[in-house]
């Protein structure tokens, strides 16, 4: 489903993403680990045809974006990490709107709409304006938006940012539901448990290239970490080991 | 803790210093045209001061009269826009501006906080008056032969004249904001700022300035300049600087000038004193209205949506969702609504002008000269739609704002997300220059031929306007900025009128010839030559060839810029 091929992203001052290849499969829930500033934003960016790599493809469902950037936007559904939206819009205008972008028409949008705000639980402050909305409640709207022309692929920075435990949880159920019926997940995250829980395999950037590719047995094997938890063999590879000596500097 | 205001100021010093230093792609070119640009207003306005002045100065007995009303008429003037000016940014700097939320979180001191908010406001809303008042100054102070201390006088008595008005505004912002929220106020205050800038421009527009050229009347003119009782209160500042610079310039008698020196600053700095008080007791509690004031009710009017639903009905699904996101956003967004009160202004002051042209004065044959009005007119009507396009159409893009990522992630593509913009904005803006062109030449009673020019040129002279107004919208696209007002005020919006002149000016000079042609014809009965046809058609291709390319061109430009923009 997705294909990325000797992807680069390069900077004037700086080389953010450095040739990274990386192929995820169809129903596959893939989840993107990185430090900040590692190139996890960039690359789904990229992925998602907001930004244009420097060298090498984005392939999705065989669709080059570079190339046929509409086809394979057709069938993605992407979910950023700060949900900027229309303020001026009432969340049911939105997702209208979104529908609308898509190419789906009124009867479909409408099959769609119902189930989807109450998949969210949405119903009580969809007809209000976004501009009222919490940050969680905008997060919902945005992932009920990427599914309403049932991607065959969803992109999603950060999902969990800004959602109560109730809400975390009934995305995590989610996202597994349409895995389950063939829907392909890249997701990038910095909660390791989520990573843990959910994904099906995982890949660890660190400084613009990737370090680790594979499901947890894989990783545990590769670091010689078995029975521990993601977070020693995340720090295995980031070099986050040191923290605890950096912690003790500073004297808490 | 930060302990000091200026502590507090140095965020604000600091990004100005690296706005300077961490220069973006281009900003010599837009340094370059934007300083050219101010240089040029700042030298107009330098000669119309000095021509008048010498005037004045050349009139016997109440020349000097005039002078200082005049300069008393500036200073009042500068007196309300600064109060005014002051009253609106101090909204955003004092209650709405992020770095609160900052700042207030941390064991801030009130009085340090209070010294930063008031040295920003009265800076960031006097700088520019002040940049801009030099060239008066400056004109008065060479027509009257002024040495160095009039200078510094003018330094000593503008500075607490400055702080004054500043902590009138401050106070009237924090009066109004005790009660009122801050972000729906701020939208208001802002309209009530239009509908004051267009009130005055009605009131000199009805004074008929043009008279001043018509021998007959203008000794009635003068006679009503000196008749103007401009407020003249001793309790206003305004006048005491006056009476400071009058002294100097006309009277030469500095001990009122010393007098009122003291008034100034005394009074500065009681006001500064007081406002701190005020301060003190209102800040906290209006500063907490403020962040209550974020949710609004609304409503969503069914009939609205029914005539929507109606017009949109024929457009593809995509196309649609923008036209209907736009339209729906318009109507709810008050800051968008001053847009109409700046059309409606610049048609009613465009019409009144054409309706009292003083026609039959002109010792040309009426005829003649309303077809040459009427070719001027239609230069002048490309004039108004620009305005027009550069606050409706330039900003078009921009209004995607922090959610353009739905648009460029989404299948719809860029190229059909533009025309569909173009569209929108031509119908519009078609459908007005047609109105005007047709009506003003009414209003001229021209001939047919001179009508149907003027109604196909501006035809397709619109498609070149709106295509400009969306390329170089799209090329400098403003998404951080929320107030559609000031998208159009940086560099795409000054490139895109700049353009736009050009564009209206080739059209209108290729066509010159052959209207005169055709008019020379008409007068004279002697049928348009062979020759002279080749040169019409030479000239109307080349029109029409224009007319392509700035339809087409900015456009692709657009497109391409607007592909390449990654900054979400």
């Amino acid at each position: 489903m997705i294909k990325l091929e000797n992807l680069t992203k390069k900077y004037p001052s700086v080389t953010a993403i450095d040739n990274i290849s990386l192929s995820v499969d169809k129903g596959e829930l893939f989840g993107f680990l990185g430090p900040n500033g590692a190139g996890k934003t960039t690359t789904i960016r990229m992925m998602a045809g907001l930004v244009k790599p420097t060298s090498g493809n984005v392939f999705i469902n065989g669709w080059n974006i570079a190339n046929d950037p509409n086809e394979a936007k057709m069938i993605t559904g992407f979910i950023p990490d700060r949900p900027f939206l229309y303020s001026k819009l009432t969340g049911r205008e939105f997702l209208w709107f979104a529908g609308r972008l898509y190419g789906l028409n009124k009867e479909d949008i409408n099959k769609r709409l119902e189930p989807l705000m109450e998949l969210f639980n949405m119903e009580d402050y969809v007809d209000n304006l976004i501009e009222s909305f919490s940050h969680g409640m905008k997060q919902r709207l945005v992932m009920a938006s990427s599914l309403i022309h049932k991607p065959k692929l969803l992109i999603v920075d950060e999902p969990m940012v800004g959602l109560d435990p109730k809400g975390a949880s009934l995305v995590k159920k989610i996202f597994r539901e349409i895995c389950k019926k063939g829907t392909t997940i890249f997701m990038s995250t910095h909660t390791l448990e989520i990573a843990e829980e959910m994904c099906d395999r995982i890949g660890i950037i660190q400084k613009g290239t990737i370090v680790a590719v594979g499901t947890m047995k894989e990783l545990r094997e590769k670091t010689g970490t078995e029975g521990e938890k993601l977070d020693s063999i995340f720090f295995k590879f980031t070099g986050g080991d040191e923290i605890g000596e950096v912690i003790d500097s500073l004297r808490f | 803790m930060i302990n000091n205001s200026l502590g507090l100021l140095y965020p604000k010093i600091t990004q100005l210093k690296n706005r300077i230093k961490f220069k973006g792609e281009g900003s010599y070119t837009k340094a370059f045209l934007m300083v050219g640009f101010g240089l040029a207003f700042w030298a107009g306005l330098f000669i119309v001061f000095f021509r008048v002045l010498t005037y004045f100065k050349g009139i016997e007995v109440f020349g000097d009269f005039l002078a200082a009303k005049l300069l008393s008429m500036v200073f009042l003037t500068f007196f309300s826009i600064l109060i005014f000016s002051n009253v609106i940014t101090a909204i955003s700097s004092f209650f709405i501006s992020e770095e609160l939320q900052l700042i207030i979180s941390t064991p801030f001191n009130y009085a340090d906080l209070y010294f930063s908010k008031l040295t920003e406001t009265i800076f960031n809303s006097s700088w520019m008056v002040l940049m801009f008042s030099l060239p008066v100054f400056i004109s008065y102070g060479i027509i009257y032969e002024q040495n160095f201390s009039y200078y510094v006088f003018l330094i000593f008595s503008g500075l607490p004249f400055v702080v004054i008005c500043g902590t009138l505004g401050i106070g009237v912002a924090m009066a109004l904001v005790k009660y009122f929220p801050a972000k729906r106020l701020k939208d208001v205050l802002f309209l009530i700022t239009i509908f004051f800038v267009i009130i005055v421009y009605f009131m000199f527009r009805f004074l008929k300035p043009e008279r001043l050229v018509d021998p007959d009347k203008f000794f009635t003119v003068i006679d009503y300049l000196s008749a103007l009782k401009a407020p003249t209160s001793p309790f206003l500042p305004s006048q005491w600087v006056t009476d400071i610079l009058s002294s100097m310039l006309f009277d030469k008698v500095p001990g009122t000038a010393v007098f009122n020196m003291l008034l100034l600053w005394s009074t500065a700095l009681a006001f500064t004193v007081m406002l701190g008080w005020v301060f003190n007791a209102v800040f906290y509690d209006a500063w907490n209205k403020t962040q209550e004031g974020k949710t609004a009710a609304i409503s969503i009017n069914r009939f609205f949506n029914k005539v929507l639903d109606l017009i949109l009905f024929p457009m593809s699904p995509p196309g649609r969702s923008i036209v209907e996101k736009d339209i729906k956003i318009f109507f709810r967004d008050t800051a968008q609504w001053s847009q109409i009160f700046i059309l409606l202004a610049i048609i009613v002051i465009y019409l009144y002008n054409i309706s009292v042209l003083p026609m039959e004065k002109n010792p040309l044959p009426t005829v003649y000269l309303q077809n040459i009005i009427s070719f001027i007119n239609l230069g002048l009507a490309g004039f108004v739609i620009s305005a027009v396009a550069v606050r409706f159409a330039y900003p078009a893009v921009s209004l995607e704002g922090d959610a353009f990522w739905i648009i460029k992630s989404s299948p719809m593509g860029l190229k059909r997300f533009l025309w569909c913009k173009f569209w929108v904005n031509f119908i519009f803006l078609v459908v007005m220059s047609e109105i005007l062109i047709i009506f003003t030449n009414y209003l001229l009673k021209v001939d047919t031929m001179m009508m149907a020019v003027s109604a196909v040129t501006i035809f397709l002279m619109t498609f070149g306007i709106t295509s400009l107004g969306i390329g170089c919208g799209a090329s400098y696209p403003r998404f951080k900025i929320e107030n559609i007002a000031q998208i159009p005020t940086g560099f795409g919006g000054l490139l895109f009128m700049i353009l736009s002149m050009l564009f209206i000016g080739s059209i209108v000079v290729l066509e010159a010839r052959p209207v005169y042609y055709f008019m020379m014809s008409e007068f004279t009965n002697v049928p348009v030559s062979s020759s002279q046809w080749v040169s019409v058609s030479i000239h109307f291709g080349l029109v029409l060839f224009i007319n392509i390319l700035v339809f087409l061109l900015p456009m692709k430009i657009g497109i391409k810029k607007l592909s390449a923009f990654e900054k979400l």
